[in-house]
């Protein structure tokens, strides 16, 4: 059983596992970030260099466009007025060429675009070349969630919930002005890693990986973080649109307390596979039995369960191994139509025995929990020895 | 003087025309169209047909607007609110055994109707309205009345384009029918090679797309044919309207392009199909190659879209403005350089997939087609100058384009340039920038094309103050809908989203509100149409005072298109000079001569 540890002393990190988000727009520390302008384009001005650099150069363009614009729409309106139709009146001749004009018109704004192009090309090295120092963060997209590894192997456990999906959403906590470097790749479909306020994207393939960089912003004396949008930003499928996660932005003495609170240390196979169902099957899966993308694990290991073609298997450990590793081979009924991440390569054995044996915390077919503190797969005594029926 | 018989007067309205029927019985006009070879019914033909498609995508382009009015949200017992398009399949409950909407079982479903629904908008719109749309009706009807000849150059070949055109339509109604696809028009693998995997709803969408490449690559074959050869007698390639350098730039593109698209679209049949692995990653495939073929034929296809809108809009300002286009050759140029330069910058559709040094040579490529689009629109501007202005709805139509598609082309420029690319990839930006320039551009030409020659097809006037109704809703309707996608972008919103957090609603309202001003312009342009042709005034056959050839013609045309060969006098833009055909000098003055 596991036991409760009471708590002697209030969480230090309680403020930063603060499901509440803390977008800069709704705090003080926007007002002096940014124009007007930007404000109406962006929300807020930039908040690290690449984003101010950005901002810049877009704004550079908008301003070389509007003026060109505003010119070009009142000679328009202006010209058809002047020169509207009066019935019995000509128009008067006018000539079919100006060279000297043409000829400036075809330099001004060819010397405009090759601006645009060095900044633009300039800005965006900034981007995709990170500085030595970087901490790298590894990034993998899958549908429809996040992970990402830290240096030292950890993985967020903090979630907040925005009522858009199942699970909540992830908080992945980095310090402030810090470097940062993302190496991403994905586990199926096209994703693309979006942070708008970063004003970065790149995309994320499963047979590459693909990089950007960010400094990020130095907090206000008095935050205590900073909240910062993730989208997934190239079309992946039912839940594209609840693929959301959370950059929170801390102070760096905070931020290698909260790389504490999530290393994880001597676990349990149940808390290892708890552990591992938050991180990858939580956004299709549920463990109280409400319904969700995939079947629920409530009462799922040890039972016999219908799958489409009309028969029924017994959800045991082999089971669960196929299902996590050729998942298409068996679909549940009920669930046709809808294509579960394949794992294999992702989630080796001992992380799906792990997986197993919180699964059979969630069923009444489980037979005898885990041991506390004994590692290893300790299996429950009324269990058959694992086959490997998978083969290659 | 051309040599046109002027004895032959609108005495009888159809008779003698084109549309003239008469004797022949209702099975007999069926067949009589349906096996013609004659260019203008199979103009007229087309026409229907890309309207009938532009209203399908249209409804399913208001359908996503309004899923977008409220976003989706689940709450933790599983009940989903704000979701208002759910076509799932009804599913057994495993626990009840009652029968319920698959959403109800899955909230991840609840997007899927809306994937479905965004997909049917691009795919239709894209493959079955705006590609055919101002080649396949106003080229096929004008291009040879405007070089005065007969007819095309392969008229048999002309009707069998359109068969395939039908034939791959049906395909992707088939494919609808069945559910659609959810994978964008776009088709990306490697989720369009693993959705669906048991039903053939993708495979018969792409097999459409295919099939339609043909009717492309043939119409526009034919088109080149017909420009280089069927010319009327003095009729240099310079005296040619830009129309036709219009459509003679489209169709090189069309078949140089097309065949890209048909084998890449079978590549990805034969994979989800045969399982060859080219696009797969798990195989040793590649996505991203996939996404370069892809491109290498949908970035010149916009300029097929535009380039004719363009060759309208050159119309549209000399005929209602009683003027010489400024800068003909720079145009005529102007049209064939972008054509040429559309091939060598597709990778800007994925920057956030390629290398740097990738990335670099496509962004510099992409800003010098730029240019000569700039000039057009200078030339354009240039136009106006000292010209007589008559404000009717296709000269409405003609500026609103410069307004329009001036916005769409310099809000391409944040997109080509590469750091700000970046941010704005996948984002409403993107959305907003494509729709200022093909529906702004192409769409509010093709709008002009129709109000401007309307008269000429059908012999049949409209109400010119309903239209220009329409006009005043379709162009207010159209900015509010789309402007506020720029801002949306910038703030962070990506595309292809069923649902969004909070602070994007207020912008998501204010466009479909917009939509639905922009719709009900389009229904009155649609019943004005309908009208004129059941209770319309007769049209004179130049009311516009025009002078390209097809001004010379009968409205409607005789089935010959003129009853006499033309003799070219004198060219298309010369209003300082001549009296346009069928019209008095009391009511189209010229200019007195300068000494």
């Amino acid at each position: 059983m596991m036991q409760e540890v009471a708590a002697a002393a209030p969480d230090p990190l309680a403020a930063i596992k603060n499901p509440d988000l803390s977008l800069v727009q709704d705090s003080s520390a926007a007002q002096h970030l940014g124009g007007l302008v930007e404000k109406i384009f962006f929300r807020t001005g930039g908040q690290n260099p690449v984003a101010v650099n950005t901002d810049g150069l877009f704004l550079m363009i908008f301003w070389f466009s509007v003026f060109f614009f505003i010119l070009l729409m009142a000679l328009m309106v202006y010209w058809v007025i002047k020169y509207r139709r009066r019935p019995g009146v000509p128009a008067e001749p006018s000539p079919s060429h100006n060279g000297p004009l043409e000829i400036l018109w075809t330099v001004v704004p060819s010397s405009a675009m090759i601006l645009m192009f060095i900044f633009g090309f300039d800005g965006y090295m900034h981007k995709v070349v990170a500085p030595t120092n970087a901490i790298q963060l590894n990034v993998t997209g899958f549908k429809w969630d996040w992970k990402i590894k830290y240096p030292g192997g950890e993985q967020t456990t903090y979630r907040t919930s925005l009522g858009t999906k199942k699970g909540g959403v992830k908080i992945f906590v980095i310090p402030e002005d810090t470097p940062i470097k993302l190496v991403m790749t994905s586990n199926d479909v096209v994703h693309s890693f979006w942070v708008p306020d970063f004003r970065t994207k790149m995309d994320l393939y499963p047979n590459r990986f693909s990089t950007y960089t960010f400094h990020t912003e130095k907090l206000e004396p008095d935050e205590l973080y900073r909240d910062h949008w993730i989208f997934c930003a190239e079309y992946c499928g039912n839940s594209h649109s609840e693929m959301y996660g959370i950059f929170r932005v801390v102070p760096r003495s905070d931020y290698n307390d909260v790389l504490n609170d999530w290393n994880a240390g001597s676990m349990t196979p149940v808390q290892m596979g708890e552990m591992l169902y938050k991180s990858n099957c939580i956004s299709c899966h549920t463990t109280d039995g409400s319904p969700n993308i995939g079947p629920s694990w409530k009462n799922l290991f040890g039972y016999e369960r219908a799958i489409s073609g009309g028969t029924t298997v017994l959800a045991d450990e082999n089971y669960v191994l196929e299902s996590v590793w050729y998942p298409t081979k068996k679909i549940a009924a009920g669930y046709e139509g809808q294509t579960m991440t394949n794992f294999s390569g992702i989630l080796d054995q001992d992380q799906v025995a792990a997986i197993v044996a919180y699964m059979k915390t969630l069923s009444d077919k489980g037979g005898a929990p885990e041991g506390e503190s004994t590692g290893g797969e300790d299996a429950g005594t009324n269990e058959e020895p694992m086959q490997d029926s998978t083969g290659g | 003087m051309t040599a046109i018989d002027t004895t032959h007067t609108q005495k009888h309205h159809d008779e003698g025309s084109y549309l003239d029927h008469r004797g022949l019985g209702f099975w007999g006009t069926i067949w009589d169209w349906a096996s013609t070879v004659d260019h203008k019914k199979i103009g007229v033909m087309y026409l229907f047909a890309v309207l009938t498609m532009f209203f399908i995508g249209g409804v399913a382009g208001l359908a996503v607007r309004a899923e977008l009015w409220e976003p989706m949200r689940t709450a933790e017992d599983g009940t989903t609110t704000g979701v208002l398009l759910n076509f799932g399949t009804p599913v057994q409950d495993p626990d009840t055994g009652e029968w319920i909407r698959s959403y109800d079982i899955s909230p991840g479903q609840a997007g899927n109707t809306y994937n479905r629904t965004f997909t049917l908008h691009g795919a239709v719109m894209i493959f079955m309205f705006i590609v055919p749309a101002i080649p396949a009706a106003l080229g096929n009807f004008f291009l040879p009345i405007m070089i005065g000849a007969k007819d095309v150059a392969f008229p048999k070949l002309n009707l069998f384009s359109w068969y395939v055109y039908v034939f791959g339509s049906l395909f992707g109604v088939i494919g609808l029918i069945l559910g659609g696809a959810d994978t964008g028009w776009t088709f990306y693998t490697p989720y369009s090679i693993q959705t669906d995997a048991d039903y053939w709803r993708v495979t018969l969408m792409v097999l459409a797309a295919f099939i339609l490449g043909f009717s492309s690559i043939l119409t526009g074959l034919n088109f080149i044919v017909t420009t280089h050869k069927l010319r009327a007698p003095g009729m240099g390639w310079f005296d040619m309207p830009l129309f036709v350098w219009a459509t003679y730039a489209t169709s090189i593109i069309q078949v140089l392009a097309t065949p890209v698209i048909g084998i890449t679209l079978l590549l990805l049949i034969f994979e989800r199909v045969f399982r060859i692995g080219i696009f797969d990653a798990s195989m040793g495939g590649d996505p991203v190659l996939y996404q370069h073929f892809f491109w290498f034929y949908s970035h010149p296809v916009v300029y097929v879209m535009i380039l004719h809108g363009i060759g309208i809009i050159s119309e549209l300002l000399t005929v209602h403005g009683r003027k010489h286009i400024f800068g003909y050759r720079a145009i005529a140029f102007s049209s064939l350089g972008i054509a040429g330069v559309s091939f060598l910058i597709w990778g800007h559709h994925l920057f956030a997939a390629m290398s740097p040094i990738a990335a670099m040579v496509f962004s510099a490529l992409t800003f010098i087609v730029a240019v000569p689009t700039a000039i057009k629109v200078f030339n354009w501007i240039a136009t106006l100058y000292k010209s007589s202005i008559a404000i009717n709805t296709p000269m409405l139509y003609g500026l609103g384009f410069l307004f329009l598609f001036s916005i769409g082309g310099l809000t391409g420029l944040p997109l080509a340039t590469l750091s700000t690319d970046l941010h704005l990839h996948d984002s409403y930006f993107v959305v907003a920038h494509f729709h200022y320039v093909m529906m702004g551009g192409t769409v509010i030409a093709f709008l002009g094309g129709l109000h401007h020659w309307w008269p000429k097809m059908f012999g049949r006037m409209y109400n010119e103050k309903a239209a220009m109704l329409g006009f005043a809703l379709v162009f207010i309707g159209f900015n509010v809908t789309f402007f506020t996608q720029f801002f949306l972008g910038t703030q962070g919103m990506p595309r292809r989203y069923a649902s969004y957090v909070d602070d994007f609603q207020t912008l998501h309202q204010i466009s479909t509100v917009g939509s639905w001003i922009l719709a009900i312009g389009l229904f009155i342009h649609l019943f004005t149409f309908l009208h004129s042709l059941f209770a319309g005034p007769k049209a004179p056959p130049n009311l516009w005072g025009g002078l390209s050839l097809e001004w010379e013609a009968e409205s409607p045309p005789c089935a010959h298109n003129f009853h006499h060969e033309p003799l070219i006098k004198h060219g298309p833009y010369d209003y300082e000079s001549v009296v346009p055909p069928h019209c008095s000098e009391e009511d189209f003055p010229l200019p007195k001569q300068r000494s």
